[in-house]
């Protein structure tokens, strides 16, 4: 099959840079392209705004009673703030004294005096927020934000180290063919004859927990896509003239790698970049579900949800919606960004 | 496409020969369990849910009455609860003759009867290293002669049980008598808890290593149909002689007993045909399946959804509606957070370890600082109460006049107390430091698997934040967090205890020094602790030996080795159709005592 | 042909070695040993050492890996070490309940992709094809795990048209009962992605010069999309499908889990949480093995329907 290789329109091999400023043009053209272009760089915005602490810094204050209705909502039933602390319980009894075992019994006095000092500062915990609160009276909007931090930034980073994976393993494999070849597609052929979700699992059931694993768990098991299409971009190129001219003037096997034929290849590996972001934001979610990952004082679109999934029974919806509907939405746009991106750099395809 | 249209004809012949037999009126029960079993062979088993089903499918010699608060122990197949003799180390059982096992093809046709030599090989098996039994400590420096043999049974690899040991010495066909190593006036509950089960020596060595698939018992049940973590089918034991409800410890005031009496009495037990459970570990489904009747209870209503049925502490009018009702049970059990005892962890500095006052100061102030309040209304919807001791309530040597103020949330007395003993923040980044200056960052563990082992880590980092104390929650496959408590390999760690039998001592010996390691997983070792701990187990139940837990309870309290969490309560979901119900604090399942009125059912189904 | 098959077998060998080393190299080396869920409430370390020597995780690894490879080829993984099953008997009951629900996903999800995906690019570039590929895109958005935990409240409980959850021994009952929801479910979320890739294979197909060939000699359109187009867009159809089949096997977890299927899974996600290591293993390995079969069954399938492709 991979004989029959198709002679390619010469348009790539004349001006790399033409490539470009051309895709550009086209994508300027594309309306829905630029429209999700415009929603992509508004969360990214949003992003580093809420990383540099500009907005929902205080997401994890605790503003409302548990459940806060949402402000549209406001004055409805909510059984789930009334906090029964059961507090009382055997109060009448007095306290058990152990000033005669305690190590701590010399410096009781001390300890009062301080404690007396300290003034108890009675927080008031609003009915009603914005978009609704959480269990602990978080703000779920708030909250949505802070949550694409982690989720952008685990979809973007795993995407990035999937790629570079996938790059260099297949500009390996394409540029010496031979031994290295065999070799990367015995690699290959390992991890693709374990069904994707499967593979996952098997690394998650034994690695540490932590951001940090997800990232490597989604970048160690997604990178093979990418290998291939790059392997194929390379072996494609390596005849080509330019390549050959390359050589002649006596470029490294390097510099011909990754200067010459690499900036040809990356069309393809940016249109795959994109579209892995968009796999490991939702991949994120299941990755959360089993409780991997994401630490307890941050908080991510997979940890939301599942949070929310008792609440949709017990009638507070909004968590569910808040964090369901921006993932959508940022989720939509990169895919239509992706296409986009797909006809203005391979307009053959259109 | 034919395919499709063969099939659903199919269907539609079949769906009438179904309802057909259902017409016989079997009556037959469905529930979820919240959590996965694990198999049915007795001594080898110790998860909650995989004991409940063999409760009925096996029998203890002796058992807890069904209606009797507080619990009272019962025979079942002994004939008599002994009386203990040499100073409470000898107990001597006769068996009621004529017992039989359930058939199975190992019987090869003939009865088997019920002998003490089964009780015998039982308990033999506990300490079979082979067996790998969770429960076998219950058998750990306990019966004269049996250490020993387990001893030899690792070096030489192979159980030896044909000898003889003082300890279970079996006097005739039907009277067995144990020898105990040192008094212990709690042996009898042993005897009593669902493991402790007498099986047939012939029927384990037939099946070897599937004997979690065949068990064969005494008790009203068998296991007709096990799809693993998935479905468990019991069926009634058409060998099994009967019960009747005993009346007379039921409380005539209590609504429950009252009306379980009325449903039971006179009657021959069990009555329920056949038992259906599904475990089902997540719980929106297992919530809407009892919601839709596709089950007839629900087994501890998620804490999720406690403000959905019992808004405002009641019943919902539109469970009301539908006969339903709810059984609240507090139950003998506690959750705790351990802090590591030891100077260090994995080479490294504990920074909560130790019996100086300033890391008793340091764990003392965590534990004022810690939201319990939150804890209970917003994690446990109200409904669980703060533990002032490890001792439940329901539990013998439970003091309810026992008040701890060292455990209550009172985030000013946490302040005050980092300040006196030198935790504040010297570097002004927000965060105390050690009392010589260098960083403190406290870790705690949890379960990655449980949404509410992270909800318990969210708050403890949150409420120490609140303090000025810099904790970070680590997740933990569950096995890792059981493995790393075990040895020592952690700071701050979660965890609940359930009576195994109901006395305080069950409790309290999670932190006798030389168990560490073991239960204690604390680490701690206190000296006043263990002598106190060793002289409480050597007294009968009575005054002299409340007034030991109770200084057993202000040692605990003053070293502060835990934070003591709550007793959570549960509340169990029945529809109308389900007769004589009531949870029994020890047993977790109540199926042989059940009734269901199947018209009933099927009315509401209609 | 037969030459072909047999070198494509042999070259399956090193691959085969390589995901065994892979999964050893996860469970025996990365991961921990499971001594302790299984010594219980109160154990001491003797009682941890004899569970270890049990397991076999004792031994040196090159003789652990030996005693797996063994495993693998003997398909006698053991038993569970949280349940003591057999492994090879939790794999065989388990399968079932799973093609039930994947295996009508499948063949609906394919016909109804097709189907659209032919229309869609008949209509290329119109307004239709333009929605239709947005509401698409936004459908994939949406997570997984949302649409099961609203369409399980909505059409479980709210509505009631289904049972909640559940499954029963009767294959027609399963199929006809507790199947439906979770198989709507999964055809919901799975043939938008679907839909968008056959429309790229028919488009692709469509600017293909003999197309324009059949066309200029007068074909009607209908007759060229239906007779060239979609006889050879079957080509990478067919190998999207074989890239899909080893997946079926796993199913969707999610919907296992959530829908109280006993399927394969639900058994793996269980497996996972308690550490179950055999378990996995065994699943990993065979449907590794199973993937590379379907491969080579592809292979030769594209031999049937697309003369152009030789065995080299």
């Amino acid at each position: 099959m991979s004989a029959v290789l198709p002679k390619h329109i010469p348009v790539v091999r004349e001006a790399s840079p033409g490539l470009w400023a051309l895709a550009w043009r086209r994508l300027r053209a594309d309306r829905v392209g630029m429209v999700s272009l415009a929603v992509v760089v508004a969360f990214l915005a949003m992003m580093l705004a809420s990383y540099a602490g500009l907005i929902a810094k205080d997401w994890n204050k605790e503003r409302g009673v548990s459940y806060a209705n949402p402000a549209f909502l406001a004055g409805a039933e909510n059984l789930e703030a009334k906090e029964v602390t059961n507090k009382d319980f055997g109060t009448q009894a007095k306290p058990v004294d152990l000033s005669d075992i305690d190590p701590l019994a010399p410096r009781y006095k001390e300890w009062e005096e301080r404690a007396a000092k300290i003034a108890v500062t009675e927080v008031k915990r609003a009915e009603t927020l914005p978009f609704g609160g959480d269990k602990w009276g978080r703000d779920v909007l708030e909250k949505a934000i802070k949550g694409s931090e982690v989720s952008i930034f685990v979809g973007l980073t795993a995407a990035l180290f999937a790629t570079i994976i996938g790059t260099v393993l297949g500009a390996l494999a394409g540029y010496w063919g031979g031994r290295v070849n065999d070799f990367l597609e015995w690699f290959y052929n390992i991890f693709t004859s374990i069904p994707y979700i499967l593979l996952i699992l098997a690394f998650a059931a034994v690695f540490k927990k932590g951001l940090d694993t997800i990232i490597v768990i989604l970048a160690l098991t997604g990178w093979t896509g990418i290998y291939r299409l790059v392997r194929a971009e390379y072996i494609k190129h390596c005849g080509r003239e330019y390549v050959k001219a390359a050589q002649a003037i006596g470029a490294s096997h390097f510099s011909r790698m990754f200067v010459h034929i690499l900036p040809n290849a990356s069309h393809v590996i940016l249109v795959q970049l994109s579209q892995h972001v968009v796999q490991f934001i939702k991949a994120e979610v299941i990755l959360s579900f089993l409780g991997l990952g994401v630490p307890v004082d941050m908080v991510s679109w997979g940890t939301m949800l599942a949070e929310a999934q008792n609440e949709l029974v017990i009638g507070k919806w909004w968590q569910l919606v808040a964090a369901g509907a921006s993932m959508a939405f940022l989720v939509t746009a990169f895919s239509m960004l992706t296409d986009s991106l797909r006809d203005a750099l391979d307009p053959k395809l259109k | 496409m034919h395919l499709a249209v063969t099939l659903l004809a199919v269907a539609f012949l079949a769906a009438p020969a179904a309802q057909a037999s259902a017409a016989v009126e079997k009556k037959v029960l469905r529930m979820a369990f919240r959590t996965a079993e694990a198999g049915f062979d007795p001594q080898r088993i110790d998860d909650r849910y995989s004991v409940g089903v063999c409760e009925n499918l096996f029998e203890p010699l002796l058992t807890y009455d069904y209606l009797a608060r507080p619990v009272r122990l019962v025979p079942l197949v002994a004939e008599a609860i002994p009386e203990p003799q040499e100073g409470g180390t000898r107990y001597t059982l006769r068996i009621r003759p004529g017992i039989l096992f359930a058939d199975d093809p190992v019987f090869k046709g003939a009865k088997r009867e019920l002998v003490a030599a089964d009780v015998e090989y039982a308990i033999k098996r506990f300490r079979d290293p082979k067996n790998r039994s969770p429960y076998g400590w219950i058998f750990e420096h306990k019966l004269v002669g049996l250490d020993e043999l387990a001893d030899a049974a690792a070096k030489s690899g192979r159980f030896d049980y044909e000898a003889k040991i003082a300890g279970l010495e079996v006097r005739d066909r039907y009277i067995i008598s144990f020898k105990l190593v040192e008094p212990d006036y709690n042996f009898l509950y042993l005897l009593a808890m669902p493991n402790v089960v007498p099986v047939a020596r012939e029927v384990i060595e037939a099946y070897g290593a599937d004997t979690h698939a065949h068990p064969v018992g005494t008790g009203p049940y068998v296991l007709k149909e096990w799809v693993r973590r998935s479905k468990i089918v019991l069926e009634k034991n058409p060998n099994h002689r009967g019960y009747e409800i005993d009346a007379r410890w039921a409380d005539p005031a209590d609504e429950w007993d009252r009306r379980a009496l009325d449903s039971l009495r006179g009657k021959r037990l069990p009555l329920i045909d056949r038992v259906e459970i599904y475990p089902i570990e997540d719980e929106q489904p297992r919530f809407l399946a009892f919601l839709n009747k596709e089950h007839d209870l629900l087994d501890e209503t998620p804490f999720s959804f406690i403000h959905q049925v019992l808004p405002n502490g009641r019943l919902s009018p539109g469970l009301q509606a539908l006969g339903v009702s709810a059984y609240r049970e507090e139950q003998p059990e506690f959750t705790y957070d351990v802090f590591n005892m030891n100077d260090k962890v994995e080479g490294r500095e504990n920074p909560v370890g130790g019996y100086t006052p300033e890391r008793v100061a340091l764990r003392r102030a965590m534990i004022l600082g810690h939201d319990r309040d939150r804890e209970i209304g917003v994690l446990r919807k109200g409904q669980a109460i703060p533990a002032q001791s490890p001792v439940p309530p329901g539990v013998v040597g439970y003091d309810p006049a026992f008040r701890a103020s060292a455990q209550d949330y009172d985030p000013p007395r946490a302040k005050a107390l980092l300040d006196t003993f030198g935790y504040v923040d010297r570097d002004g980044d927000g965060w105390r430091e050690q009392p010589d200056g260098r960083p403190l960052m406290i870790e705690y563990k949890y379960n990655a698997g449980s949404q509410e082992s992270r909800q318990l880590a969210e708050l403890w980092s949150k409420s120490m934040a609140d303090v000025g104390i810099r904790l970070e929650a680590v997740a933990v496959q569950f096995v890792d967090l059981l493995k790393d408590k075990k040895v020592g390999k952690f700071v701050v760690a979660g965890s609940a205890w359930i009576a195994d039998y109901p006395d305080a001592q069950n409790f309290l010996q999670l932190l006798y020094g030389p168990n560490s390691g073991t239960s204690n997983e604390a680490h701690f070792r206190l000296d006043a602790y263990d002598r106190l701990y060793l002289r409480s187990a050597s007294l009968p139940d009575g005054p002299e030996r409340n007034a030991v837990y109770r200084e057993l309870n202000r040692l605990l309290l003053a070293w502060a080795p835990w934070r003591l969490g709550v007793h959570r309560i549960f509340n169990h979901l029945q529809y109308p159709w389900v007769k004589g119900y009531k949870k029994h604090p020890i047993l977790y399942t109540n199926f042989k005592y059940l009734d269901l009125d199947v018209a009933a059912r099927a009315a509401a189904s209609r | 042909m037969a030459a072909y098959v047999i070198r494509r077998l042999w070259q399956m060998i090193p691959t085969l070695a390589g995901v065994i080393l892979l999964i050893f190299f996860l469970f025996n080396w990365v991961g921990g040993d499971p001594a302790q869920v299984l010594a219980g409430k109160i154990s001491n370390p003797e009682q941890i050492a004899n569970i270890r020597k049990q397991l076999g995780v004792d031994q040196p690894y090159w003789y652990q890996l030996w005693v797996f490879v063994q495993q693998v080829f003997t398909f006698d993984f053991g038993r569970s070490w949280s349940t003591n099953e057999e492994v090879s008997k939790i794999l065989l009951t388990r399968v079932g309940p799973t093609l039930t629900i994947m295996v009508p996903v499948l063949v609906i999800e394919t016909m109804l992709a097709v189907a659209f995906a032919i229309m869609v690019a008949y209509v290329r570039g119109s307004l239709t094809d333009r929605t239709i590929m947005v509401i698409c895109t936004t459908a994939m958005s949406i997570s997984f795990l949302v649409y099961i935990i609203f369409a399980q409240w909505l059409f479980g409980f709210k509505l009631g048209w289904f049972p909640v959850q559940g499954w029963s021994e009767s294959f027609s009952r399963n199929l006809l009962t507790y199947a439906p929801l979770p198989v709507m479910l999964a055809i919901f979320v799975g043939l938008a992605p679907q839909l968008r890739l056959y429309r790229s294979f028919f488009l692709e197909e469509i600017n293909q010069d003999y197309v324009r060939t059949a066309r200029a000699k007068g074909l009607p359109e209908k007759q060229v999309m239906m007779k060239h187009v979609l006889r050879n867009a079957l080509i990478p159809i067919l190998t999207n499908i074989g890239i899909y089949l080893p997946g079926l096997f796993v199913g969707s977890f999610l919907l296992e889990v959530f829908f109280s299927i006993p399927g394969l899974g639900r058994e793996i996600v269980t497996a996972v949480n308690r550490s179950d290591f055999p378990v996995i293993k065994a699943v990993t390995v065979y449907l590794a093995m199973l993937t590379m079969f379907i491969n080579l069954l592809v292979d030769v399938m594209y031999k049937l329907v697309d003369p152009r492709v030789s065995f080299k």
